[in-house]
């Protein structure tokens, strides 16, 4: 047993609709390794973790988690993993203490063994004075956190987590944020994790692999991924909104660049060398007669990344995945 | 290596006989009306039992049959109810992710309804007493009819599972149970089927298996040990079970497979 996860060529072509929600996805995660899966609602995340966590079979392609092939060995792959879907998957009707015990009976523990666990997870997520409160008096967060609790009961070597902190308050967040590192940190637990917010992958992940449509489109360090489109971002809007796209053609055959893209109200250049850059673009757009509102020079952040590999402006605080 | 089915079977029928203690309403209900039919039908219909067809026999007797049916069906129409209720706040999801049995994820919750039923059977023979009832066969008799409830409980526990697992929808596991009103109500429900006058009611009743279970459960109450008489509701529940068993069964593979 060890703590990776490998997939070569993983497809998930569903026979209802005949739809491929995967088409070829291949990548590795190390021991102890934080790697966050990135992608738009629909891009096939959620599939991928699905098929990785066994709850459905891959169409193609392999994938070993924990050293244990998913289609082969889906009972041995659930006895290494922690998993903590979309969806919180606790019972209203039973206490935080109950549920967790119960959790830890299934997994094997003796009777006095999973009230030690429950105790001691309570602890961790802090939910111990509401652990004789029944589950469906718990607030979202609190149920998220039980959720990561119950995740955790087996001590499993591999954690996959399909949006953790969707929906929650930005102290819950945190407060989540802070426990994956720990266990990433202090118990070496391999992280698979998606989110749609992506400085939250900015910040956890060791490494990132971003799926659209199917495919992994870019794979890498977050600082790795920035570097590919460029050093700088400039962004321009301008006082009249028709005025994107004359901008966006007249950048293109001026100063041939290729990577820009029109977000909303804005248009994103990704440039290397900004400061130079910023005056030619200016001149440019002046010579165009096009009026420009506002101009901004930034690093570009992972958002940007993203926006730009998928293509689509992604939709903060948008539901789960069609997938 | 797996787990242990028994264990985890256990474990996952106490922990649906929890929630169903917690949710007194899920129950209550069910076992009002039933006892409710058994006063009502008691009280307002008694005097039919002075026709010559009954024979002298004790109405209350002739009408308990009834009301143990309905409670049994209802208590295990809460089998299909708690597995969509699982499916729907992802507990389901929960437990297929864990190294369960899957037979004990679909067996937990039937055999959790199979224990509501028979509680609820108890308790219906209980104020049947209190109103007087005799059992031609003493003790006996009473065991049967409670086994009869059982195994007729365990055919409806596993049409309403595998509504339930098929579905993944509460209200069309709910509307499943309205299969509850024909089976009543389409048999030797109120009067003896000599005493039926219509000829279609005549031959739904003969097609309704509910009217076997009825007659076997009025046989040792009113007759007797009557072999054959007995082995007709016997043999009913056996051809219900291996049908709707094998439906469940069916529907369950599906719900856990990972197509």
């Amino acid at each position: 047993m060890n703590g990776t996860i490998k997939v070569k060529h993983l497809a998930k072509t569903f026979k209802k609709g005949d739809v491929k929600a995967v088409k070829d996805v291949s990548f590795e995660v190390n021991e102890g390794e934080f790697f966050a899966f990135l992608g738009p609602n629909g891009a096939g995340k959620s599939t991928v973790v699905q098929m990785l966590t066994t709850l459905i079979n891959p169409t193609g392609g392999e994938a070993f988690v924990a050293g244990y092939d998913v289609s082969k060995n889906p009972g041995e792959v659930r006895r290494h993993i922690g998993v903590a879907l979309q969806e919180t998957g606790v019972d209203p009707d039973l206490t935080g203490r109950e549920m967790i015990e119960l959790q830890a009976l299934i997994f094997g523990y003796q009777k006095e063994e999973a009230k030690q666990r429950s105790d001691k997870l309570l602890d961790i997520v802090q939910l111990q004075e509401s652990s004789s409160r029944r589950i469906g008096n718990y607030s979202g967060g609190m149920r998220r956190r039980l959720d990561l609790a119950l995740t955790l009961v087996h001590e499993p070597k591999i954690l996959f987590l399909d949006e953790p902190t969707t929906g929650l308050d930005p102290s819950n967040r945190i407060a989540i944020w802070k426990e994956l590192q720990r266990l990433n940190k202090e118990n070496g637990t391999t992280i698979f994790l998606t989110t749609q917010y992506l400085e939250e992958a900015d910040s956890l992940a060791d490494r990132i692999s971003i799926i659209n449509k199917g495919l992994i489109v870019a794979s890498g360090t977050p600082q790795e991924l920035k570097a590919q489109i460029g050093n700088d971002l400039i962004t321009l809007t301008f006082a009249k909104q028709e005025d994107l796209m004359k901008a966006k053609n007249a950048l293109e055959t001026e100063l041939e660049m290729a990577d820009i893209i029109i977000q909303n109200d804005r248009l994103n250049l990704y440039v290397n060398e900004g400061n130079k850059q910023l005056l030619q673009v200016v001149r440019v757009v002046d010579q165009y007669g096009l009026e420009i509102e506002t101009t901004n020079l930034s690093s570009p952040t992972l958002d940007d990344i993203f926006l730009k590999i998928t293509n689509e402006p992604e939709t903060e605080g948008s539901g789960n995945d069609g997938e | 290596m797996g787990n242990n089915v028994f264990k985890d079977t256990w474990l996952i029928t106490k922990r649906n006989i929890m929630t169903t203690l917690r949710n007194p309403f899920s129950f209550i209900p069910n076992l009002v009306i039933s006892a409710f039919f058994l006063l009502v039908y008691e009280g307002g219909l008694s005097g039919i039992s002075e026709l010559p067809t009954f024979e002298g026999a004790n109405y209350l007797a002739f009408i308990l049959p009834v009301s143990i049916v309905s409670a049994a069906i209802g208590g295990a129409g809460g089998a299909g109810q708690g597995i969509v209720k699982d499916i729907e706040n992802g507990f389901f999801s929960r437990l297929l992710l864990t190294p369960a049995s899957r037979l004990a994820i679909v067996l937990g919750p039937i055999i959790a309804g199979m224990l509501q039923l028979f509680v609820q059977t108890l308790l219906i023979l209980g104020i049947a007493y209190l109103l007087g009832l005799e059992s031609a066969t003493g003790f006996g008799g009473i065991l049967f009819v409670i086994l009869i409830a059982i195994g007729w409980g365990l055919a409806f526990a596993g049409y309403s599972a595998g509504v339930a697992l098929r579905t993944k929808n509460a209200q069309a596991a709910q509307a499943g149970t309205f299969i509850f009103f024909p089976l009543i109500f389409l048999s030797t429900t109120f009067v003896p089927y000599e005493l039926i006058e219509a000829q279609w009611l005549k031959v739904a009743a003969t097609i309704n298996p509910t009217t076997y279970i009825f007659e076997s459960m009025r046989t040792v109450l009113i007759d007797g040990w009557h072999f054959w008489d007995l082995m007709q509701g016997v043999f009913a529940i056996l051809i219900a079970c291996s049908i709707t068993i094998t439906f469940a069964a069916v529907s369950a593979k599906k719900a856990v497979s990972r197509g």
